[in-house]
């Protein structure tokens, strides 16, 4: 019981966001039954959890350093478009096949980690704030793409590519495994690299990470980098799963990813929060998501549904920091007294 | 006179720190009352509680005889309570003009601006301490003193009757210094109480009536000035009879560890010239932006040099980011401890190794047992009182704040280390332990450059001093001059030298 | 700050529209002509209302991406209890959707001081929140020209200048009073020197007796105020009423401000500045087909202006900064 206790104080929100997902899971189990809890709605949910869960992935990351990226998108449709220019054939370059796929794959990376490093160039060495640097850039990469393709979809793409998104493996999606070993070693880098001791240090005041020799340029543009590559992923599933490409897909993401940070404890201020939050609250974002498939809510009320939780967490959390602060103060006034 | 302030048991607690213990205090009007102690004593917050930007935890405040259990800054404005603050709040892109008037419109309840009665009320405030400034100026371009200025020219607008004034000179060289007092004790003749907070013995003997005294947010009494003397009221500050034990180098070793030559960067600091043996314990002091800090941020490479060239060992190095400055073994305790040297809200672990990730990472991975030991040897050597490694580090008090900074970069072994004002805002008990944990250090052949302008503070832990004014080297004082009777005058008068004097000096 | 200065950002964005101007006029000489810059003087109006709240919001430190949302909201609301009551009054119709404007504006502002958190992320949250609401609770139908009331399409439809078959919209009235309205505001009222204040240094204007609260209060208010007299302009300029418009559509208008010199930090920005960042996003809108490009194009350009203009002020103020040895980031 003191242990229970112990974890539960020495992290309230995570445990607070395990107690919504179980009792969002056992409310749903109850009110929907079999049209939840079958193998087939698991499934379809493992296959649309992947786009949207590397793109909350990489909004945590930009927020961890306390920037927001708002190209994250605009980076992902870009990236599938340019990739399924090389599928269908027309930036080919003469290749076919599993060769065109490589190629495909090769160039997608390297676009996105150049559109994060363009992101993380002007954040770190101009000192734009992340903000306006990423507005900037989301409308330029958005740019880019309707200069390409005239705001029209590029499909046709080969289909062993397309086959990636329809794969199964052990009754699982083969996104969702990548998904999941992604989150997992992206947890890992955080909670036990030095990259990632350095990045929470970065995210909680710049100005003393940058006193205490820690190269505070290399590290943000780093993380945009990471931050791009990530949603070159994701740009790369909806590719797979949609089979054509086009600017402006997903734009509602963005308050999503958003909502999924904040609900998984990330601080938008940065230097606080961890994967496993976020992996938590991009389950129970998914969970909800099909609730309101099953309840057939309009995207309307969806909308209020999402502008509200936003709101009603980060109220709860500015509770749960009052709170905290309060516990703080009293416990270091008691221990003074000791000393 | 008549008393129309009165402060009676005020109590104030921030987290890990009890601020203000039960302090009464009473002024009266047309007097000059300095409030003494030593840096993070309490003055400042007693101050803010007065103001109306801090909630008292408990007491009573008697202004004009209304009394108050705690007050909004409208109400302290009302009962004519001015405060000048050390950072003076001034408005950066908005006029000199603007600055001066605003606050007065505002405070008289003015609708709407009218810009000649803007320019009316700004010019009648200078007028009336005979000072001229450019209005039009936005107050980002003008000089230090004119700021300090127009902060009093924004009281006086308002129709201070009880003008508070923290730390007003730290930044003023001594001719400014003096007009400053003079513009003062004007202002008590005309019937003003001026509340002047310092820590600098001769500007409180010069023109105080009273002088209370704080330590530790404890008062300690209130004297009238000539009660006291200048060793009295530094007992009662410090409370220590005897002085910090004095500084001398032992280390046999006379290699430079460190060689400046000709260091220049134009409007920062200009042909600086100096060597660092191990063992020393240079004090590098002056004025606020006389160079001290400027300096040593070029030497810990975030404010490249111009010309001139940098030394350590042998080799010529020019040092262009922290990282290098490590790698060469220099380490540096930076001014702003709250942004600069630690991260507040992670715990005193995190911030103990935050210098040294690089040397704990094996193959990408943080060795987190290294980590802990390191931590744990940091903590038991430099006698941080903490619960834990664990706990968070705003938790603590200043001084223990303090230690873990200094621990940070001592686990990097630095061969020089730069400590800039490493006792600002310190209770004196830490204050003399860090002063011996230095003087430990630089015994076992470690160099430090010690900067502050606590002339005690040099005094007792520097074997050399170098003096800097306008980004100019005035003197370097050397063991001997330091031993002398009247080093501290001296020292005070070099500080506080114009540089058109300091030219005199050296004809 | 007496007279009217127009300071250096601002005179390079005069030579870049001038020199663009010039380069389109070359390249296709029927752009030079009134009948263009009416054109574009109509189609920016309703943007040019928001920008100028916007910037308000960001003299004081803050940003508010909510407006069109709130636009939507304002004039959705407004027009349903119009049709449902039988009111055909342009007044009445400005008068509700500015009023529930500055009731969701007020929302903005008590959340942002609530919860002490940027004030996007909480604006983005009630972007959501209130377009939401009023597709939930107040409708989601579409209108179209029939049914909307006749004052609004004569608003819209009516000029005030006719030269050669060109003719001047009237909306312009509304955009040049809500001008002389913000700037009045900014330099002759004592709330206005607060709103710049706050955004030069909330604690200082604080101690100078300015309410952050109260300002703040204000700031988004008079954001929600205009917003819901944009949203009403919008309508009459369309004659058509959709529940899906104009969300979307606010990070343009902030690319817009940001261009026209106003700093995310606050403190910094001027009412000539926003106006110039909307004619330029819209200049490029107009004319990128008279020099042979598509309209796909736009973002490219308003992206590049807006990175490039970023990045040269913002590493001008970091290299000021380090060589005052200022370190934040």
């Amino acid at each position: 019981m003191k242990r229970l206790k112990q974890f539960i104080n020495h992290d309230l929100n995570l445990s607070i966001l395990i107690g919504i997902t179980a009792v969002v899971l056992l409310w749903s189990a109850v009110s929907f039954g079999t049209s939840m809890f079958s193998m087939r709605n698991f499934q379809s949910m493992a296959f649309q959890i992947p786009e949207f869960g590397f793109l909350a992935l990489a909004m945590m990351l930009s927020n961890m350093i306390g920037g927001i990226d708002l190209s994250i998108i605009a980076n992902a449709n870009v990236v599938a478009i340019f990739t399924s220019y090389v599928l269908n054939g027309q930036w080919a370059a003469g290749t076919e096949g599993i060769s065109r796929v490589l190629l495909a794959l090769a160039l997608a990376i390297v676009c996105s980690c150049l559109f994060g490093f363009f992101n993380g160039f002007l954040v770190s060495k101009t000192s734009a704030p992340p903000l306006i640097a990423t507005l900037g850039t989301m409308t330029l990469f958005k740019g880019l793409g309707m200069a390409l393709t005239g705001g029209s979809s590029v499909g046709g793409i080969i289909p062993e590519f397309a086959a990636v998104g329809k794969a199964i493996w052990f009754g699982v999606p083969v996104i969702f495994w990548i998904f999941l070993i992604v989150t997992v070693l992206l947890g890992f880098i955080m909670s036990k690299s030095g990259f990632g001791r350095k990045l929470y240090l970065y995210g909680t005041n710049a100005t003393a990470s940058r006193f205490s020799a820690i190269p505070n340029e290399r590290i943000c543009t780093l993380t945009f980098i990471l931050t791009g590559l990530l949603s070159g992923i994701a740009g790369l599933i909806i590719l797979s799963r949609v089979n054509s490409a086009k600017v402006g897909y997903g734009d509602s993401y963005l308050l999503q990813t958003m909502i999924v940070c904040v609900i998984g404890g990330i601080d938008p201020n940065g230097g606080r929060g961890t994967v496993w939050g976020v992996l938590i609250a991009v389950l129970l974002m998914q969970i909800m998501s099909s609730s309101f498939t099953i309840m057939s809510l309009s995207p309307y009320t969806k909308k209020l549904i999402w502008g509200f939780m936003l709101i009603l967490v980060l109220g709860l959390n500015h509770l749960i920091k009052t709170y905290t602060n309060r516990r703080t103060l009293r416990l270091s006034m008691k221990g003074e007294n000791q000393l | 006179m008549d008393t129309i302030l009165e402060v009676k048991h005020l109590c104030k607690s921030f987290i890990g720190v009890k601020a203000l213990k039960d302090v009464s205090l009473s002024i009266r009007q047309g007097e000059i009352h300095c409030l003494a102690g030593e840096n993070g004593c309490g003055k400042s917050t007693l101050v803010k509680n007065i103001a109306g930007v801090y909630t008292p935890d408990s007491g009573e405040i008697l202004l004009n005889g209304h009394s108050y259990r705690s007050l909004t800054p409208v109400q302290a404005m009302q009962e004519g309570v001015q405060v000048i603050y050390q950072d003076l709040s001034l408005f950066q892109h908005m006029t000199v003009a603007e600055n001066i008037a605003l606050a007065k419109l505002k405070f008289e309840k003015n609708r709407f601006i009218h810009w000649s009665q803007v320019y009316k009320i700004a010019q009648e405030q200078l007028d009336k301490i005979g000072v001229t400034i450019d209005l039009n100026q936005t107050v980002g371009e003008i000089s230090i003193a004119n700021r300090q200025i127009t902060a009093i020219c924004r009281a006086l607008a308002q129709d201070a009757k009880i003008l508070f004034m923290d730390e007003p000179t730290t930044a003023l060289t001594n001719k400014e210094v003096s007009q400053l007092l003079k513009i003062i004790t004007d202002l008590k003749e005309k019937g003003l109480a001026v509340i002047f907070i310092s820590h600098k013995l001769d500007e409180i003997f010069s023109v105080a009536d009273t002088i209370t005294i704080f330590r530790n947010g404890e008062k300690i009494g209130s004297f009238a000035s000539s009660q006291l003397d200048k060793k009295k009221l530094s007992y009662y500050m410090t409370g220590r009879e005897v002085e910090y034990p004095r500084y001398y180098r032992t280390v046999k070793n006379d290699t430079p560890v460190l060689k400046v030559d000709n260091l220049t960067k134009a409007g920062q600091y200009s042909n600086l010239s100096f060597s660092v043996r191990p063992g020393d314990i240079i004090g590098l002091t002056g004025l606020l932006g006389s160079g001290r800090t400027e300096l040593a941020m070029s030497l810990f490479g975030l404010n490249p040099p111009q010309s001139g060239s940098v030394t350590i060992g042998e080799k010529k190095v020019s040092i262009t980011s922290p990282g290098m400055a490590k790698k060469y073994g220099i380490a540096l305790l930076p001014e702003d401890r709250f942004t600069q040297g630690l991260f507040m809200d992670r715990d005193i672990k995190e911030n103990l190794t935050s210098s040294l990730i690089d040397n704990l990472t094996k193959h990408g991975i943080l060795d987190k047992k290294e980590e802990k030991k390191i931590a744990e040897d940091s903590v038991e050597q430099l006698n941080v009182r903490t619960p834990s490694i664990d706990t968070v580090i705003g938790t603590l008090s200043g001084g223990n704040q303090q230690k873990v900074v200094i621990g940070k970069w001592l686990a990097t072994h630095p061969k020089l280390f730069i400590m800039d004002t490493p006792t600002v805002g310190i209770d004196i008990g830490s204050k003399a332990e860090i002063y011996q944990q230095i003087q430990a250090f630089a015994s076992g052949g470690m160099s430090i450059l010690f900067i502050s302008d606590e002339i005690q503070e040099i005094l007792a832990n520097c074997n050399r001093v170098m003096v800097l004014s306008e980004g100019k080297c005035v003197k370097i004082l050397e063991e001997e001059d330091l031993a002398q009777e009247n080093a501290a005058q001296i020292l005070s008068e070099l500080i506080g030298h114009h540089s058109s004097a300091g030219k005199e000096e050296t004809q | 700050m007496k007279k009217l200065q127009i300071d250096r950002f601002q005179k390079v964005l005069i030579l870049i529209i001038v020199l663009y101007s010039i380069f389109v006029t070359i390249k296709n000489p029927s752009f030079f002509q009134i009948a263009t810059l009416f054109d574009i003087i109509r189609t920016s109006s309703t943007t040019m209302i928001v920008a100028i709240g916007l910037l308000v919001v960001m003299l004081s430190g803050g940003i508010d991406v909510s407006f069109m949302s709130i636009a939507l909201f304002g004039s959705y609301t407004a027009i349903n209890l119009m049709i449902s009551a039988g009111i055909n009054n342009i007044f009445f119709a400005f008068g509700v959707s500015a009023a529930i404007g500055a009731v969701l504006g007020l929302i903005n502002a008590l959340l942002i001081n609530w919860l002490k958190l940027p004030p996007f992320i909480i604006t983005l949250g009630t972007q959501n929140l209130f377009h939401g609401v009023m597709t939930t609770f107040i409708g989601d139908k579409s209108f179209g020209a029939g049914v909307l009331p006749r004052c609004l399409s004569g608003f819209g439809r009516s000029s005030i200048l006719n030269i050669g078959g060109s003719k001047l919209t009237a909306s312009v009235i509304p955009v040049i009073l809500v001008g002389i309205l913000t700037w009045f505001i900014l330099y002759r009222t004592m709330t206005g020197r607060g709103i710049v204040a706050i955004g030069n240094n909330e604690e200082s204007a604080r101690r100078a007796g300015f309410s952050p609260f109260r300002i703040r209060l204000f700031v988004y208010a008079y954001s929600g105020i205009l917003a819901g007299i944009m949203g009403m302009l919008y309508v009459c300029q369309t004659n058509a009423l959709y529940p899906n418009k104009l969300v979307g559509d606010e990070l343009t208008v902030v690319a817009a401000v940001v261009i026209g010199g106003a700093k995310i930090t606050g403190g910094m920005g001027k009412i000539l500045g926003a106006v110039l960042g909307v004619a330029i996003i819209y200049l490029l809108n107009t004319t990128l087909i008279m020099i042979g490009l598509s309209s796909s194009w736009n973002d490219l350009f308003v992206g590049t202006i807006l990175v490039i203009s970023v990045a040269v002020t913002s590493y001008q103020e970091r290299v000021r900064n380090r060589n005052h040895l200022i370190f934040t980031e």
